[in-house]
């Protein structure tokens, strides 16, 4: 029952996502918005770099290992253009992340939400477009 | 365990709200109510009109061209040639994973007019000059001085070829031939020759909106030339900002081919 509702959510989640993504390459290439996924961890490295910023957590499995996800965002000019800065995450920070996982199924996701352990929410909306799209 | 199950279902609630009034926001694009499109063009001293200003112009993101072609006939839309029709599908196929943008090369052509992040036009007498922020931090140059285009000889194919301008009215006119074929004329994969030529016009009819339009003459590529045209909204106040495409593009060290091979020599990526 819980499963089912979960599944339920995130495939409304999967289903509302603002449609595309900038991608100064192509993001259906790299990732598949039908694989949508919400893990939490800790984050361990930040790569404040174009064409798109990097973080990487630490996130524990079920069995109690731990694996490390990288997660993409968009461009520093971009995030910065919403008022957020290199310091708005930091190393240490436990975060919880939703996005697109990678095709090629790799620990590696596009990240659509990054929400802080205390609620606050990092980068609004990390992958929305902060320009114009055209309607296809 | 209980009040565990129900703080995630009130979080992955709160996204699925969130979410939705992303997309509504999304959705309810592209043109920004905000904007008052009836501030008068403005001029320079010399009358012309000016196409800059305290700001930048925020490019769209035009992703598909044959969704913007103007002055034709609805369903006519892109008049391929069977080789640009192929690839096309070919590109489609397999999610434009080999885009030249997406390797941090420049959008050539009119692309650049729909490339995501801003722009700044320069005018001076007898140039002028356009930086892009995005498509790798490149700018191109428009000759005003009635100069020709160089002889095929002479002409040296690059991504962005030789511009020539001139005013009619209130319109900034620019003819563009000497492209190499290195670019795609947009992200849903449209291809071009080297045969590529292009006229574009460009006006400013608010001080808000600029119009751009560019008709596609590439007898290499296409069976007629074609015109694709959208609204570029002036942003006041903003700056253009460091977009350094080349420093961490880890598409490309990912990358494969069509047989699972890595599409760059990995000696070709400084990493």
């Amino acid at each position: 029952m819980k499963a089912k509702i979960i599944l339920f959510l995130i495939a409304l989640f999967a289903a509302f996502s603002p449609a595309a993504v900038f991608a100064h390459h192509a993001f259906a290439a790299e990732f598949n918005s039908n694989s949508p996924i919400e893990v939490e961890g800790t984050v361990i490295k930040i790569e404040w770099t174009n064409p798109h910023t990097y973080f990487y957590i630490e996130v524990e499995t079920e069995d109690g290992y731990f694996e490390e996800w990288a997660m993409e965002m968009g461009s520093p000019n971009g995030l910065v253009r919403r008022g957020w800065s290199r310091n708005s995450l930091k190393i240490g920070d436990v975060v919880t992340v939703t996005g697109s996982r990678a095709r090629d199924g790799r620990a590696k996701a596009s990240a659509e939400t990054v929400v802080l352990d205390s609620g606050q929410r990092l980068f609004a909306g990390t992958s929305r477009p902060d320009f114009e799209e055209d309607d296809n | 365990m209980l009040i565990q199950y129900v703080k995630k279902l009130i979080a992955v609630a709160a996204i699925v709200v969130l979410q939705l009034a992303l997309s509504a926001t999304t959705l309810a694009q592209p043109s920004d109510p905000e904007l008052d499109r009836t501030i008068p063009t403005p001029h320079l001293d010399d009358g012309k009109v000016d196409l800059g200003g305290n700001g930048v112009w925020s490019l769209p993101w035009i992703r598909n061209f044959a969704v913007r072609v103007v002055r034709g006939d609805e369903n006519s839309s892109v008049p391929f040639l069977p080789w640009t029709k192929a690839m096309h599908e070919y590109n489609a196929s397999n999610n434009v994973a080999y885009d030249p943008e997406g390797f941090c090369l420049p959008p050539g052509g009119p692309r650049s007019m729909g490339t995501p992040y801003p722009i700044e036009i320069i005018q001076h007498r007898d140039r002028i000059i356009i930086i892009f922020e995005g498509g790798g931090h490149v700018w191109r140059e428009i000759h005003m001085d009635d100069r020709q285009h160089p002889d095929k000889e002479t002409l040296n194919p690059s991504y962005f070829g030789h511009s020539v301008g001139h005013w009619e009215g209130d319109t900034l006119v620019v003819d563009t031939v000497g492209f190499n074929e290195k670019t795609w004329l947009d992200f849903g994969g449209h291809m071009h020759s080297d045969q590529l030529h292009t006229i574009e016009y460009i006006t400013r009819p608010d001080k808000n909106t600029l119009h751009y339009e560019a008709t596609i003459d590439d007898p290499g590529a296409y069976t007629e030339p074609w015109t694709v045209a959208w609204d570029i909204n002036w942003s006041e106040g903003q700056e253009l900002a460091d977009y350094i495409c080349q420093e961490n593009n880890k598409y490309m060290i990912d990358l494969t081919d069509d047989f699972g091979n890595p599409f760059f020599e990995t000696t070709t990526i400084a990493r």
